[in-house]
């Protein structure tokens, strides 16, 4: 699991120019949300575009680094490596997890600190609940992307457009630019409850709540727990299905894509 | 004989088929076979023949159909964990390697998968990349070692973990002759200092001839033909026959039609306008024979002479058509 985390860390941060061309999406999407709700006079809605700016960071790497790696270890011939190895691969990719979450916080730094320095955001938070909500989504998030991965592994190439149709939807449904569950939503209540299944929607919520507006555990009590289940049931979703992916693969050859 | 004691690898009436749209393929029909600790064993055969699926269901990648295989007394399908842990596997056309970060943190990366403590890694890391010649480039990122070094560094990978059993699938594939040369030498030293086994599918007949104890011949999923490099051409009896015919001739079908005839191979010599034809013969009337077929074919044999068999013309005797040929078709 650390020799995995390892692993992402020397990548990113070995390349530099990764770090700044990561950060593109995220600080730009940020800014043109966060000009826009200046330029009608919600600032108060500021804050939530910062915070949707440093999310998606860690939505961005769930999807592209999490979800599709082990496809593309797949192609690379990298999977068939792990699969011949004792390693566990749920380990693996709970290391490639904590790997991706550390190496995606200065992103999610300089989103802050230029949505902080160029909009001064009103914070009125409580910093307790603000950790304990940020911790439990990236749990759940990347619990999600360790979900992703196993799935990604049935498809070919098609897991990067998977991605594309993924990327946009999830973050529209998420509320990284607006609210999207609760009164301020503009969603009908289903939709709310389907988007709720999305960890970032869940966590989004709580952490505005926490962070904006000084609500403490009680107040967030809901989407935390929701948020601990989503983790469990992904995370066991997770092993179990690449359980039954590598037993389906080592039946029908399906594990390596090069064709023997 | 290889005694009980001493099997590394066993196969018993090895099974393997893939569905297809049209029909079922059979991959592997019935294989039998037994390798010893310490032996290096070519796996040899044209492309399709069923060699790379051997080796994958032996390293645990694919499960068979029927029949049985056992690594180190583990069962293969039923105790695949314990097989990993005594295993390693390499193939030539693999990356194996992640590109931003060094051969060196890449190989200490694949040695945690086997949760080697750190300074043992660190020692076996340093210790086989010396045997390899692959010191100097160790803190290069995997991207930017040559096609030679990355190989060597997937090679270095397959020992990382102190294994048993190695599979390698074409380990020296596209690489240039001193590059496969230090790898031959560097995998007869593991088998024979180590006493590991090494199981090596291949259709590089000189890479068998130099390095393999015992070599079995696959072709359409069985085994054709096993023993020593050496059993094996002994097995073919009168030496080939080697004949510079002009001009170069488009096609040998008249040797099929010559009694006593196993096989033959073709090169052409554009340069000097002929073919150097090689025919595996059963004895001097077929090679007769064989000349005489050439000239009413209307080719001038310039020259022959008779030269022991290379495992090549055994396997063109057993399996039937030339190597070449048989890629050309792009297999059975």
């Amino acid at each position: 699991m650390r020799a995995r985390a390892l692993v992402r860390l020397w990548s990113i941060f070995g390349e530099p120019m990764w770090i700044i061309v990561s950060m593109g999406f995220p600080v730009l999407s940020s800014l043109a949300l966060s000009l826009l709700y200046y330029s009608i006079g919600a600032t108060n809605y500021v804050g939530f575009a910062v915070l949707g700016g440093v999310m998606v960071a860690f939505w961005g790497n769930v999807l592209w680094s999490m979800a599709s790696q082990f496809n593309w270890d797949k192609q690379e011939g990298l999977f068939e490596i792990y699969l011949t190895s004792p390693a566990s691969i749920t380990a693996i990719l709970i290391g490639m997890s904590v790997g991706g979450i550390v190496g995606t916080v200065p992103t999610a730094v300089i989103v802050s600190i230029i949505g902080w320095v160029l909009f001064h955001p009103v914070v009125a938070a409580s910093w307790g609940a603000v950790a304990l909500t940020f911790a439990l989504t990236l749990a759940s998030l990347y619990a999600l992307g360790m979900a992703l991965s196993s799935l990604y592994l049935v498809y070919g190439r098609e897991a990067e457009s998977m991605n594309e149709v993924l990327q946009e939807p999830v973050s529209m449904l998420s509320g990284i630019y607006f609210p999207s569950i609760g009164s301020f939503s503009p969603f009908p209540f289903a939709v709310q409850i389907a988007a709720s299944l999305i960890p970032l929607t869940l966590g989004m919520d709580a952490l505005r709540k926490s962070l904006f507006y000084g609500e403490g555990f009680g107040a967030v009590s809901f989407d935390l727990f929701a948020l601990a289940i989503l983790a469990v049931v992904f995370l066991a979703g997770s092993a179990y299905s690449l359980k039954a992916l590598e037993r389906k693969g080592r039946r029908d050859g399906t594990i390596s894509v090069r064709i023997r | 004989m290889i005694s009980a004691d001493h099997v590394s690898v066993e196969v018993e009436g090895l099974r393997r088929q893939f569905k297809t749209k049209s029909a079922p393929v059979v991959a592997l029909d019935g294989v039998s076979l037994k390798v010893g600790e310490g032996e290096i064993f070519g796996v040899l055969g044209p492309n399709g023949a069923g060699k790379t699926t051997m080796i994958r269901i032996l390293s645990t990648l694919l499960m068979p159909s029927g029949g049985s295989a056992k690594v180190m007394g583990f069962d293969v399908e039923h105790e695949a964990e314990k097989v990993r842990r005594v295993i390693n596997m390499a193939s030539g056309a693999e990356k194996a390697g992640y590109d931003f970060i060094s051969a060196k943190r890449n190989l200490w990366f694949f040695s945690q998968l086997y949760g080697i403590p750190g300074e043992v890694a660190e020692k076996r890391i340093g210790d086989l990349s010396e045997r390899l010649g692959l010191t100097k480039y160790l803190d290069r990122k995997f991207y930017a070692l040559s096609t030679g070094y990355r190989q060597r560094a997937t090679i270095a990978r397959a020992f990382v973990n102190d294994p048993r059993v190695v599979f390698l699938d074409e380990p020296t594939i596209g690489l240039d002759v001193m590059t496969a040369r230090s790898i031959r030498e560097f995998l007869q030293t593991e088998a024979k200092t180590h006493g590991r086994t090494i199981m090596l599918a291949t259709h590089n007949m000189a890479e068998v001839e130099a390095i393999c104890d015992r070599v079995a011949i696959i072709d359409k999923g069985k085994i054709i033909a096993e023993g020593t490099p050496e059993d094996l051409k002994r097995s073919l009896g009168a030496p080939a026959l080697v004949m510079e015919v002009s001009p170069p001739p488009k096609d040998l079908e008249m040797l099929r039609q010559v009694a006593g005839v196993k096989g033959f191979t073709s090169s052409a010599d554009e340069e000097r306008g002929l073919s150097t034809v090689q025919v595996v013969v059963e004895n001097d009337s077929a090679a007769n024979g064989a000349s005489a077929a050439m000239a009413t074919a209307g080719y001038r044999v310039v020259a022959s002479w008779r030269k022991e068999a290379t495992l090549e013309e055994v396997f063109v005797a057993l399996v039937g058509s030339g190597f070449k040929e048989r890629e050309e078709e792009g297999g059975p």
